[in-house]
This record gives C-alpha cells, structure tokens and sequence, in this order.
C-alpha cells in the first residue's frame, strides 16, 4: 500500500470512471464518424454547409475522424489510463496471489449450512486419508495443517486467472502500439497495371505521392469470370515479379490469395478496362511474307517495305452495324491515303458486290500492294493492386490471441479456494467445508455443494 | 423435401411456440411452457436439417458453400443460434420465462427473411470476395454473439418488467410468481454478455483476420467494422461498470436493451450507410 498521499493527476487517472467516460465518448466519436460522409465525398458535403458549420467541420477534422488529433488525443488518455489503472491494481492482486493458505480466513467456519458439515463416524486417520487424496485428486496438490483438535485442509484452483484482467488489458496496448507503428512504418499504395504493362513505382494511398519499387511488376493477363446470373465469379492477375532484368517469381493474384514479394504485399482490389481498344491487324507484304502487329489507336506503324508510315486513326467496336473495323492512314511521300479494315469484308464483300470499287475507303488493300485484314479486337483490361506493407500485424494478431485467451480466463476461471476442517468431537469427526472465490459466487457454491456430496460419498465407501 | 418448405413450417412453430409461452405467462400452468419448448426443440431440430439440406443443395448446384453468405441465410441462422443458445439456457436454469421475449425474435427475423421483398432466398453462388475459409468462423462467432446478446436482451426486458411490479405486493399475479428472481435474472443477463461478448470478440477478430487477407488492411473504418465496435465498446462498458462500480440490476437490465439495438443497427442498420460489406444488401 502507498504511504504518501497520492498525487492528484495520478489518481485522476487511476479511476474507472475516467474509463467509461473515454470509452463513451469513443463510442460517440464512432457514431458520429459512421453517420459523416466518407472522406471521398467530404468536399461535397462541405460546400453545402455555412462557413461557420465548415469551419467547425474542418477543425474538428470531421471529414477523417479515425484519424483526427481529436480521436488519437482520447485514445492516447484511454492507453494512459489503462497503463495507470492496471499499474495501480497490480499489487493487489499480486498480494492476492501470494495470500497465504493459513490460517483460514476468519470466520470462514462460523454458521455454515447444515449441507457444508458431514459428521463422519470413522478413525481419525481413515477420515484424514480420504479427505486428503480426495482434495490431491481434485485440485491437483493440498496443503494441510495440524490443529488442537485435528486438521485444516486447503485446496485451490484457477490463481493465475487473478492475471486475466492484465492480459486482456495488455492486449489492447499492444494492438494500439500495433496500429501505430503500421501507421508510421507501412505502406498502403494502389497501381493499376494494363496487361503486358511492367510498373516500379506505386502511388500511395491517399494522395501522399509516389513510391519506387526495388523491382518490376509486370501483368502477363487479367481475367475476369462471370456466373450465369452476371454477378463476377473470380478476378485473376497473372504477375511476373522482375528482379535485375529475371522474372523472379510469377503468380496468380486472385481476390483473398495476395502474393508476398519482398516483404511487400499484393492484393486484388479492382479492376477495368483501358480506354484504348487493341486491334490484331496482319498485313501481307508479298504473297508469302505477312506480319501480325498489335495496335491502339494513335499508334503508328513504320512499313519499311513501301517506304511509308501507318497511323492508326480510329478502333472501333462496332461501325455502321458492319462490326469491328479500323481506320488506317498510310503516308508515302507518294501518297496519302484512309482507308478502313473490317474484321468481316469477306461477308460485306459477298452482300455487296462491287463495294470495293465504289467506295474505295472500304478497301483493305488500297495501298498497294500492301493488304490489311484485321484479325480481332480487344478490350484492354487493367489491373487494380494494392500493395501494403504493414509492420505492426504481428503485435496486432499477438494482441489479438492474447485479447481472447485473457477473455476466457476472465469470464471462464476464478480464484476458487476451499478449506477442509476436521474436528474430533467425542467418537465423531465432525468436517466442515468452507471455500472464498474472487468472483462467481455462484460456482464457487456448486464447486462446495460437490466437494461436500463427494467427500461424504468418499467416507461411506 | 424442400428445406425452404421447412423452414417455413420453422417459421410456424417458432410463432406457436411463442403463443405456447405467452399461454404460460397469462395461464400460468407449466403444460403450456412444456409445449412451447417442445414445440422450440423441434423448431430447432427442423431447421438444423433445412440449413444442412440447403448446404448440400448448393453442392448440388456445383456452387459448394456454406449458407451464410447472404442477408437471407445470415437471418435464418442467426434465428437459429437464438434458438440455440435460449434452449439451453432454459434447460440450464430451468425456467422458461425467457422464451417469451427470446423466441418472437427468432420467429420475427424468420418471417422477415421469407416474406421481406428485399430479401433474396436463392441459393447464390459466392463474389470472390467471400470465397475464403474465413467465411464460416467470421458469421457463425458474429452471429452467435448477437444471439447471446438477444438473450441477455430478452433477460433485461423480464428483469424491468419483474422490477416495475415489485413494488405493489397486494396483486401477484399467476405470471410474477413463474419469473426467475431478480438475482438470477442479473445473472443469466451478466452471463449471457459475457458469452456473446467472447463471440464478438471473436467475430471481429476473425474479420479482421479475413479482412487482412482479402483487402490488405486488419481494419478499414468500414461502417460495419466500426458498428461492431461501438457494440463491442458499449457492451465492454458495461462489464467495466460491473466488475468495478458495481453496477447490478436494474442498470445493467437497460444497459442490455442499449447493446441490443446497437447490435440490430450493426446487422441491419448499417446497410444503409456506405461501405465495404455490401453483400448483405439483397
């Protein structure tokens, strides 16, 4: 026990009542913060309150509360005062702990219940053996002393879940220290990566900029599945890791399965499509010499051959109901000429004969004696990862297990301790049982009624 | 048999069984309250066989999950683990009091599930976002939890009823005297917390644990994590205000009915907010 006066500021924060108030007054800041607009849509909501509601808005940074001076200032006096309290207590329980076995709480015998005295008719020695192996063989190991009249047994169970309370407590610092140093010591970045694209720098969440990767990601394919009722069925990104110029690693990265790379971490958060269309055009040359090329529109293509230069002007989907087709633009230094390519001329040929020489702009092969067909055309995916890197995990999911192994031995266990006396008392021995628990008065009852019922079973054996 | 045919013969005894308890509060004779349980255990029974049946169905169907992944099947089983966790803990205290306000919730969340427009019964295949073995620890903690908390709810309503009649002794009615005493009453609502909150605990811990492998961050401020918070906070309150203040009784009763709403706006209110848990809106 503390001698000197305690400092004032040191039992302010000792209180348990200093607790519910921070707790509540978390639990309001949560409230609010749900009931808020995310941060994405704060620039809206703002511009449609008056300048002293914004001005309030902004001090209290209302947009991002979880990370508000407002909210770490209370959970830093919540961490303070968990410190303090459990600091205070400590000693306690310590002394708890280490109470002694003997002598028995006084009193602790006077106006049992009828049903917590057996009165045995049997040797005193008989008696004491089986009350002894029987308490050996309940709590595991028993304390005994000798009294004028007989004997006092002690036995106990459950004295390290006096320390539940500081486990559960301790979990909560470490998944705070956990956040804390994932905060200041992660990463969270987002990139989206076009398939064949290669990327090494990440931009980090938030709009904080950029951030180099020490080696290159590169999407090989993205695949996108769907159920037959349209919801999607899985996201799949085909990544090679790249590593001075070697792919190190390749892996599928699906949604729930993230790839670890050095020390970082990937994951599949969204994905899109690339505003540009990839058209697969072949363009033959001479009767046995073509080449197939991949090509978006604005991309220009050097035809060595005729000493000239394609450019594509437009990728389409679909035009004039004819389908997919690509307008090309070829520059000779004799000649300048568009033209469009179908995917299917063969079927607009056949449906009107004669096209080719009327509209000469549906001719594939109207710079000679180059000829383009268009093969097909593809929708661009890109990727979306996220990459993070988080340091404090560990703590966090250490916290975490503590967090519940303390809960179980708070709600599950309490310091039951039982006391045993025998008594000579004429030919009879008279045994009373008598027990203390730090909480669940109730079990420690059901724990005697059961000790009393077995013992007695005990000696009429 | 279709086991959404049986689920709503569930439905039904769930409400008979309701009625039964009802019975035994106004008549106050044990034969009602020994239907009404009978009528619970079989309820229970029942719909143990549909959630398994409607398991296999989805094999059937080459979609393979457990049903618990949409608002529909998170409803039926969360009317299951009401079910659950109230008979035993009749069967423990022998004392059936409690069934009158434990299971119209039960039946409630059942009828809601079948007859709401908004709310799907197919068996749908999973998003890839909840394709993960985390699925099955992460809704059956969270939602036994929530029924443990539904208990200790239904404990806190008897606890004020039983207290607001305390105090004119001239007419004891049949029903008064059936109630458990006050103090057992503030056990079963102490106990029933302590269980749902272990659950929760656990819950959102194995959320944070899936969320950690699914959107690469433990914890994302998601309004739904965040309710869950504010539940786990309020119900952390409370054991606070009992272990060390004291706080017993009657305090405790209203505290249990403030957790309880807290916990249907985490289920069902925050749907209607922005976030990441979007499944549960069909």
């Amino acid at each position: 026990m503390l001698l000197k006066k305690p400092n004032p500021l040191w039992s302010f924060f000792s209180s348990v009542k200093l607790t519910i108030v921070l707790l509540v007054l978390i639990v309001l800041i949560f409230i609010i913060a749900t009931f808020l607009p995310p941060q994405e849509a704060a620039q809206e909501f703002v511009q449609q309150l008056s300048l002293g509601t914004a001005k309030v808005f902004f001090f209290f940074r209302l947009s991002d509360l979880y990370h508000s001076p407002l909210f770490y200032a209370l959970m830093g006096l919540l961490s303070l005062n968990l410190i303090i309290c459990s600091i205070n207590r400590f000693p306690a329980s310590l002394q708890q702990y280490k109470a002694p076995y003997f002598p028995e709480p006084a009193g602790i015998f006077d106006n049992l219940p009828q049903n917590q005295i057996i009165i045995a008719n049997k040797e005193k020695s008989t008696v004491s053996l089986a009350v002894e192996s029987y308490l050996k063989a309940k709590y595991g190991s028993v304390r005994k002393i000798d009294t004028k009249k007989g004997h006092v047994f002690y036995g106990e169970r459950g004295r390290f879940s006096l320390f539940g309370v500081y486990a559960v407590h301790l979990s909560v610092l470490l998944m705070i220290a956990g956040a804390i140093i994932g905060s200041i010591f992660g990463l969270a970045a987002d990139i989206n990566i076009k398939e064949g694209e290669t990327i090494n720098v990440v931009n980090l969440a938030g709009g904080k900029g950029t951030h180099p990767l020490d080696f290159s990601v590169r999407c090989d394919k993205f695949t996108v599945e769907f159920y037959e009722n349209g919801a999607p069925k899985t996201y799949r990104s085909d990544l090679s890791f790249i590593k001075n110029g070697q792919v190190a690693h390749r892996g599928s990265l699906l949604v729930n399965h993230p790839i670890t790379f050095e020390g970082l971490r990937f994951y599949q958060s969204s994905y899109g499509t690339a505003p540009e269309i990839k058209a697969i055009i072949t363009y033959t040359i001479s009767r046995n010499k073509s080449r197939e090329i991949v090509l978006a529109a604005g991309d220009t293509l050097d035809l060595p051959e005729s000493k000239a230069k394609a450019v594509v002007l437009r990728v389409e989907e679909n035009i004039m109901e004819l389908g997919p087709a690509v307008k090309l633009r070829i520059t000779s230094p004799q000649k300048d000429v568009q033209f469009w390519v179908f995917k299917n001329i063969d079927e607009i040929k056949t449906a009107n004969p004669g096209l080719l020489s009327q509209v000469p702009i549906f001719n594939p092969g109207l710079f000679k004696p180059l000829v383009f067909s268009l093969n097909r055309i593809e929708q661009q995916y890109y990727t979306g990862l996220r990459v993070v890197s988080d340091p404090g995990v560990l703590l966090v999911a250490v916290g975490g297990a503590l967090m519940v192994a303390g809960l179980m031995i708070v709600f599950f266990w309490s310091h039951q301790r039982f006391w045993v006396r025998m008594e000579q008392e004429g030919t009879k021995i008279r045994i009373s049982v008598a027990g203390r628990s730090n909480r669940n008065s109730a079990v420690l009852q059901q724990q005697i009624d059961n000790l009393c019922k077995r013992i007695g079973q005990e000696l009429k054996a | 048999m279709n086991h959404l045919m049986i689920l709503s013969g569930v439905t039904f005894a769930y409400f008979a069984s309701f009625v039964l308890y009802l019975f035994r509060m106004i008549f106050g004779k044990e034969f009602w309250g020994r239907a009404a349980s009978f009528l619970a255990w079989a309820g229970l029974a029942a719909q143990t066989i549909a959630l398994l049946l409607r398991w296999k169905a989805s094999y059937d169907r080459g979609m393979g999950h457990v049903p618990l992944s949409n608002l529909f099947e998170s409803m039926i089983f969360f009317a299951w683990a009401i079910i659950l966790i109230y008979l035993v803990v009749e069967w423990r205290t022998k004392n059936r009091s409690i069934g009158v306000f434990a299971v119209p919730i039960a039946f409630l969340a059942m009828a809601y599930a079948s007859i709401s427009p908004d709310i799907s019964n197919r068996i749908e295949p999973l998003i890839p976002a909840l394709q993960s073995n985390w699925l099955t620890s992460h809704v059956v903690t969270c939602f036994m939890g929530y029924a443990a908390f539904t208990v200790a709810f239904g404990c806190g309503l008897l606890y004020l009823l039983k207290n607001m009649e305390k105090g004119d002794k001239e007419k004891p009615s049949g029903f008064l005297g059936k109630l458990p005493s006050l103090v057992m009453l503030d056990a079963l609502i102490y106990q029933s917390i302590a269980l749902g909150f272990i659950f929760l605990t656990i819950g959102i811990m194995t959320g944070s644990i899936w969320a950690h492998y699914a959107w690469g961050s433990y914890w994302s401020w998601d309004p739904k994590e965040t309710w869950s918070l504010i539940t786990w906070l309020i119900y952390a309150i409370m054991l606070h205000a009992r272990y060390v203040r004291g706080w017993r009784g009657k305090r405790l009763a209203v505290l249990a009915l403030i957790g309880f709403v807290s916990i249907l706006f985490t289920y069902l209110g925050v749907n209607y907010l922005p976030g990441l848990h979007s499944y549960l809106k069909s």
